[in-house]
């Protein structure tokens, strides 16, 4: 199959795909200021109040489906918010993006929440996105992947703080040493996984289960969660700055309220979802098809075992911490309540 | 030289640094800029320092990339500029493709190369090269068609061969305008690397620490990196200009030193 194919078909087999060229597109849609959403479905914009919402990633894809369908449904309006979208110029910057006020309200990974407490930036997280890690090791659909096979093999990393967090895990429940894999860094799995380049990829399953099954017209394989000796610790959640909480914790629990009814409805209306993706994202560089299975293997992972959506605990952050000190990512462990409340999530 | 030109061209830089210096470490310490946005500027030093052993490898990781690909793209533009130049056949045919090459983003040029040559040097190798050679093509091109065409004649007269021609008068003519791209080159050429080596590298490099200190929120190795990449170019740059200094000394005199035209040279007696 032709190599160029692979490359367009495969921008979403993250934790961080195609970064290169993401960053430079994400660069200019940042630059080029706000992205709004809202198409048609917003009021007067002095009725409403304004709220920045920043993504994990420099460009668009079907995890931010909650937020679009949001806008474009009237979640937002109806909760008298008028949110915009920021991207930013690198996966590592939406924190940083929230500290010093370009953004209200982040979309960020939990390893980055335990990484910014750690720097002493004063980032709170408001809900989770997902409750489970579905993060693991990919390969071609037909390979052999199991923790007994992976000694000398080459390993794709996305060189983000969630990728660098687990491989270790990976490494220690196969008991080998960093020295017994090859860790590749780069830009974009996919091709490098069908041309052999690379023999495993490290991915969520919503992201890299439709890339590469878009690619090879078969499911991948893959080892997954606990499977692959990661904890098992919700990966995305909300945030914001102690201040914007501190003085907009309005804002915060409207846009939460928003979000939960967007993410019900979009679970509800999954095609009418994708569809409102496409249409605010038409050159988001990804499928229908991507979009929509994406987005199906997403919404299991919303809720808890009890059916909610949002609710943190101290446990998920206490392992979290607990694990990113075994592997030197950070120094010390705080107290639960230092990354997150639960207090705005409707 | 005079000696206030002297201490012009030496203490010119050297303040014009420490005035960057001094802004950069007021903003941050006045303006109350955390350090996970942004270091003071010895921080940044510090963490260089304080992180060597790790980064040493890297950095001389990045030179190599760096020095081999400039070296290839330098050789590479160099020929292709003489050839372009005497054969005019080949400058219509193939400069519309050298101008082509250097239209494509060199960031959609990179994931093809690792995929073809793996993650090692080459790749990193080729887009150096690929950055550095197209103004060393244009301006040894450029110094070619501009050499004197009364002095080509009369060289000719006088029985010059084609490549008495070049070794005496093309190619000292297009030495300055060589050096131009050979500088601009020098510039552009750790940039190549730094692209290639975040496209795809196995193991560690410059470019992907600073990823990881980014996602660390470790602003002062971020920024610390970028002095060690900067740190790179302006070395290579500079050994450009030292060789310029010493290859083009009609730029500073009209005759040539009188070692050079067989005498010994005249020592002053005070």
């Amino acid at each position: 199959m032709v190599l160029n194919q692979y490359y367009q078909t495969t921008r979403g087999n993250r934790m961080k795909r195609n970064f290169l060229s993401i960053s430079v597109a994400g660069a200019v849609m940042a630059l080029s200021s706000l992205t709004v959403l809202s198409a048609g479905s917003v009021a007067s914009a002095s009725t409403l109040t304004s709220v920045k919402f920043v993504y994990d990633f420099p460009g668009p894809d079907m995890e931010l489906i909650p937020v679009v369908v949001a806008a474009r449904e009237g979640f937002f309006k109806k909760n008298g918010l008028k949110v915009s979208v920021e991207f930013p110029p690198s996966t590592s910057s939406t924190t940083q993006l929230l500290t010093t006020g370009s953004g209200d309200i982040g979309f960020i990974t939990t390893s980055d929440m335990a990484v910014a407490v750690e720097a002493k930036a004063p980032i709170l997280s408001v809900a989770n996105y997902s409750m489970t890690n579905n993060w693991g090791l990919f390969a071609k659909p037909g390979s052999t992947l199991t923790l007994a096979s992976l000694k000398g093999k080459k390993i794709f990393s996305w060189g983000d703080t969630w990728t660098n967090a687990m491989i270790p895990f990976v490494l220690k429940k196969a008991h080998l040493k960093a020295s017994d894999v090859t860790i590749v860094t780069g830009a974009n799995d996919t091709p490098l996984l069908m041309n052999g380049t690379i023999d495993f990829t490290t991915s969520t399953t919503n992201y890299s289960i439709p890339g590469i099954t878009e690619a090879t017209k078969s499911a991948p394989v893959g080892i997954v969660g606990s499977a692959a000796g990661v904890p098992n610790v919700p990966i995305w959640v909300y945030a914001v700055t102690h201040n914007y909480a501190n003085q907009h914790g309005k804002n915060v629990k409207k846009f939460l309220a928003a979000i939960k009814a967007a993410t019900i409805w979009a679970s509800a209306h999954r095609a009418k979802a994708v569809a409102d993706f496409i249409a605010a994202y038409p050159k988001s560089g990804y499928s229908k098809f991507y979009s929509t299975k994406g987005w199906d293997l997403t919404v299991p992972l919303l809720t808890n075992k009890a059916g909610k959506y949002f609710v943190q605990t101290n446990a998920q952050w206490t392992t979290l911490a607990t694990a990113l000190k075994g592997i030197n990512l950070i120094k010390s462990i705080p107290a639960p309540s230092t990354y997150y409340t639960n207090k705005f999530i409707p | 030289m005079t000696k206030k030109k002297l201490l012009v061209n030496i203490f010119g830089p050297i303040l014009s640094v420490v005035v960057l210096i001094s802004i950069w470490q007021s903003i941050v310490t006045w303006g109350h800029v955390a350090s996970y946005i942004a270091p003071k500027p010895f921080d940044a030093v510090r963490s260089v320092t304080s992180n060597w052993s790790t980064l040493a490898p890297l950095t001389w990781w990045t030179i190599k990339e760096t020095v081999y690909g400039y070296l290839a793209g330098a050789l590479l533009g160099a020929f292709l500029g003489v050839i372009l130049s005497k054969i005019p056949l080949m400058q219509r045919v193939l400069y519309p493709l050298l101008i082509l090459t250097q239209a494509i983003p060199i960031i959609a040029l990179a994931p093809p190369l690792v995929m073809i040559l793996g993650f090692g040097v080459m790749p990193k190798v080729v887009i150096v090269a690929w950055i550095v050679f197209f103004p060393v093509t244009v301006s040894v091109l450029d110094g070619l068609n501009h050499v004197d065409k009364d002095l080509l004649t009369l060289a000719k007269v006088f029985g010059a061969n084609p490549l008495r021609r070049f070794v005496v008068l093309e190619m000292p003519a297009a030495v300055t305008q060589l050096f131009s791209g050979l500088k601009i080159g020098a510039t552009y050429a750790v940039t190549g690397a730094i692209i290639g080596e975040l496209a795809a590298s196995s193991g560690s490099s410059l470019a992907l620490y600073q990823r990881s200190a980014s996602g660390s929120l470790d602003a002062a190795g971020v920024y610390g990196t970028t002095l060690i990449m900067t740190a790179i170019g302006i070395v290579w740059f500079l050994l450009v200009v030292g060789v310029e200094f010493l290859a083009t000394p009609w730029q500073r005199r009209s005759t040539a030193r009188r070692w050079r035209r067989g005498a010994k040279p005249v020592l002053p007696n005070n």
